[in-house]
């Protein structure tokens, strides 16, 4: 720009250049977050009009990004715009955000990209407006911006004036002349922070995130984005003037003038835009499909995340019948691969019995979550609900109750009735069942005659072996022991499904248990020869089977008689079943020298109950029983004193072992004649017995 | 040369946000005294409604970071405390030797920054362990939380507009720019040890 009167604006030219520049700056940086759609989107569009004060930079493609060391994205609105003012940088540019709302679609169409309308009041129409644009007039707009870029000159001492004015003055005009770099720079660096700071604060303002909707969301709205400039302010009114908040950036003091920029702005914008800014609270949903509420088969798993791990699904971990669904299925004795929690169940018995323990504790879902630990609790609970439940294992196999609740709980998996119903009964030992199986008719009183019969030796003579133990007397105190350990452990081993596998004796380790069991066995077997008699623990079926076991691990042709005049299932069902007994009675056992003593005297005392009345042999026999309880008379422990940590349905289950041992020594002795006098209650082994029961 | 000294407003973060607060501030502070050669890129914050302003040099984002990730180690250590970062800008001097061997330089610091942040964990110190269902103390918590956030939000918009006041009304300080560079001033970025 040539240099003017001193009147106008005399700055230096390169600084007036610097002001130009910061007016179209300025413009740009607010129009590219104000004007929607008209932000550089399109960077082939270079709408850059080259002017006489930016030739010097007019070789690079966009010179007035250079300028202040800012380079923006273009913006066609400002700089179709910035021409317009090229002329005076006396007079103001204010540019005038608009929020419009549209009321009709059509009349958006016509709008220019970014609804931008257009005034120019400086005398020329050069941009007539359309009778669209007039429409557009009346539709309601409202001022939520107003710019002021402002260069208010000095009319008092100008140093620029004195700079060309006094250009004849070598010394001042040198001094002075030399100090416009210096100057320049100065102000060019102020200004380029003031660029900065207004590239910021535009990002700042409310107006901001209208800007930001409009340009994401990619579709005509409502409400748009406009701007006016003006080269005049039009006032706002009081009340428009009472909402408004103004800012004004710090002045930049120029030779001859200085440079304003200040900004009014609605603090708070309605929520003008059309899409809610306000985030949903998060909820909880409930109903989701596949959830608990809607799938039942996944109540387990919600429930399980939600809290402890359930016991019921604890118990079903051990034997691999947990899965996510925290239900049971019956099989396989090895744990899940699926299910990694480390609370393991310790309850193999009650993992039959979920139902149960469900049907006992809660029809929902929730009452069946219970800590591991409660999983120990559980096993003597487990027994008082069989003992108290309407659904016994000796019930029909069709119960169709536990199994329609498994079934709701493991859908793909079908529990067999009568297996649980086995290994209902095999896993509480002691305890009898409930109401009378079929096949055996007068279980429960069987079962009855087994509780008492726990209590006297002479009970375990009812077992058909009985003869077999008659048959052995010397040869059963050391070499039956040993056989009676065999029995017990090829029990274990071999009988999968049967409960027998949870022998009493087998909770210890020690060789003098095994003699108790066996005592137990053998007046079971004499329960158990009858088929009145119904195993407690198991059905008659099981305690046959499981007699049926032993002699048949032992190979013994009266065992192998025995079952297969019984005719038992095969011995295949519920492996998981005798482990899960056996786990029970280890769990419950008491200590193992405790036990040990105990059940040596125990041992003895069965000895002598049973043979007796037994033995043809009767001096044999009391030899027997007398050498017996020598160790046990030695250790002082008491028959009585055996029963008392355990269970009746531990002592039942130890009779239930007496008998088939009994009844498979008598077998073995070939003698038969036994079972009847089982029947007979010794008077001395019956106290420990009594007191149990 | 004076130095001044902006004390930024104190803002109560938690853990998971300082990130977030300290790039937001640091880079607009660095923006208003990057006077090379700019091209600006917008940052929305993560966890705010605010959009920044970064100058765009990789080199000034990846430092920016390293301190924040020291300043998380050591809030990590130091949980629930008051504490500064300290972003200064100086220029470096080089001492008149005596000696030719003796060349030592000096920062002279023009410009102090301190962003004063109050680490607070609300799950040690606000949450309420109740035996109610679980339902209803998450959304108590939840209520809690965004309004924090938002008061949050509100005051880290207020820094900004302290740093852009700050930064509008000091300006003689500014030394001279003597390179071409992106960030015209050395700058350190001072965490608490």
């Amino acid at each position: 720009m040539a240099s003017s009167p001193c009147n106008s604006y005399s700055e230096p030219p390169i600084i007036e250049q610097v002001i130009t520049e910061f007016f179209a700056k300025s413009l740009h940086i607010i129009l590219e977050s104000r004007s929607p759609y008209a932000s550089s989107r399109n960077h082939s569009v270079d709408h850059f009009i080259s002017s006489p004060s930016s030739s010097s930079s007019s070789s690079s493609s966009r010179p007035r990004d250079k300028w202040f060391n800012l380079a923006l994205r273009d913006c066609p609105a400002a700089l179709e715009n910035f021409d317009l003012w090229r002329k005076s940088i006396l007079e103001p540019l204010v540019i005038d955000v608009l929020l419009v709302h549209r009321s009709s679609a059509s009349n958006a169409t016509r709008l220019s990209p970014g609804g931008c309308l257009l005034r120019n009041f400086s005398g020329k129409d050069r941009f007539p407006m359309s009778p669209r644009m007039e429409e557009l007039e009346t539709k309601s707009d409202k001022t939520i911006e107003r710019w002021v870029i402002q260069y208010e000159s000095r009319k008092e001492s100008c140093f620029g004036r004195e700079v060309y004015s006094g250009s004849r003055k070598s010394t001042a005009a040198s001094s002075h002349s030399s100090e416009i770099p210096t100057l320049y720079k100065k102000t060019y660096k102020r200004t380029i922070v003031m660029l900065r700071s207004l590239y910021v604060f535009v990002k700042l303002l409310p107006a901001y995130k209208i800007f930001q909707e409009l340009n994401s969301s990619g579709r005509i709205c409502p409400l748009s984005l406009s701007h006016r400039i003006t080269p005049f302010v039009e006032p706002f009114t009081r009340a428009e003037d009472a909402e408004m908040n103004q800012f004004s950036f710090v002045p930049i003091d120029t030779p001859c003038g200085r440079l304003s920029l200040t900004v009014s702005y609605l603090p708070a914008l309605e929520d003008k835009s059309s899409e809610p800014s306000t985030p949903l609270s998060t909820q909880f949903i409930m109903d989701y499909v596949g959830g608990p509420t809607t799938d039942p088969l996944k109540m387990f798993q919600s429930v399980r995340s939600a809290g402890p791990l359930p016991h019921f699904v604890s118990i079903t971990r051990q034997h691999s019948w947990s899965n996510d669904h925290g239900f049971m299925r019956s099989g396989s004795p090895s744990p899940s691969p699926t299910y990694s929690d480390s609370q393991a169940m310790h309850c193999d018995p009650n993992v039959r019995f979920p139902p149960h323990h469900l049907h006992d504790q809660s029809p929902s879902a929730s009452s069946v979550l219970h800590n591991a630990s409660v999983a120990h609790k559980k096993n003597t609970s487990c027994e008082d609900y069989l003992s108290s439940s309407p659904f016994s294992p000796m019930s029909s196999p069709s119960a169709p109750t536990p199994n329609a609740f498994l079934r709701s709980e493991s859908a793909p998996v079908n529990i067999p009735s009568p297996r649980r119903g086995r290994n209902s009964g095999l896993l509480n030992q002691a305890l009898p069942p409930s109401s009378p199986k079929p096949q055996r008719p007068g279980c429960s009183p069987r079962t009855d005659t087994l509780r008492a019969q726990i209590t006297t030796p002479s009970a375990s003579q009812t077992c058909s072996p009985e003869g077999k133990l008659r048959t052995k007397k010397e040869p059963l105190r050391s070499g039956d022991f040993e056989t009676v350990i065999s029995l017990a452990k090829l029990q274990a081993l071999s009988f999968g499904k049967d409960e027998v596998g949870s022998l009493p004796g087998l909770k210890c380790s020690s060789p003098h248990i095994p003699f108790s069991t066996s005592s137990s066995r053998l007046s079971l077997l004499d329960e158990f020869d009858d088929s009145e008699f119904a195993c407690p623990f198991a059905d008659d079926e099981d305690i046959t089977e499981s007699c049926n076991r032993v002699k048949l691990s032992e190979g013994k042709d009266q065992i192998n008689e025995n079952s297969e005049s019984r005719g038992l299932v095969p011995v295949q069902r519920s492996p998981d079943a005798a482990v899960g007994a056996l786990v029970q009675m280890l769990k419950t056992a008491p200590p193992l020298r405790q036990d040990l003593s105990k059940s040596v005297r125990s041992s003895q005392v069965f000895r002598g109950d049973f043979w007796n009345p037994r033995l043809q042999h009767n001096e044999c026999m009391e030899a027997e029983v007398e050498r017996s309880e020598s160790p046990a008379s030695n250790s002082g422990i008491t028959a009585s004193g055996l029963f008392k940590p355990r269970t009746t349905a531990d002592a039942l289950e130890e009779l239930r072992i007496y008998k088939e041992m009994k009844e498979w020594l008598l077998k073995k002795g070939g003698s038969k004649s036994l079972g009847d006098s089982h029947k007979d209650k010794p008077a001395c082994g019956g106290g420990g017995l009594e007191e149990k029961s | 040369m004076n130095c001044e000294t902006c004390q930024l407003k104190e803002l109560v973060v938690e853990p998971l946000e300082i990130r977030d607060v300290l790039r937001c501030i640091l880079h607009t502070i660095v923006f208003h005294r990057a006077l090379g050669l700019v091209r600006p890129k917008d940052v929305d914050c993560e966890l705010f409604d605010i959009t920044y302003v970064q100058c765009g040099d990789a080199e000034l984002e990846r430092k920016i970071d390293e301190k924040i990730n020291l300043f998380i180690g050591w809030v990590e250590k130091h949980p629930n405390k008051k504490s500064q970062v300290c972003l200064s800008f100086y220029e470096v001097r080089n001492k008149q030797a005596t000696w030719m061997f003796s060349n030592k330089t000096e920062r002279l610091y023009w410009e102090q920054w301190y962003i004063n942040l109050h680490v607070v964990n609300t799950k040690t110190h606000g949450k309420s362990h109740n035996s109610k269902a679980p339902i209803n103390p998450g959304d108590n918590a939840l209520e809690e939380s965004s309004s924090r956030r938002a008061s949050l939000e509100s005051a880290l918009r207020e820094v900004l507009f302290q740093i852009i006041k700050f930064v509008n009304e000091k300006k003689d300080h500014i030394p001279s720019v003597t390179n071409s560079e992106v960030i015209s001033f050395p700058y350190e970025i001072t965490t608490p040890r």
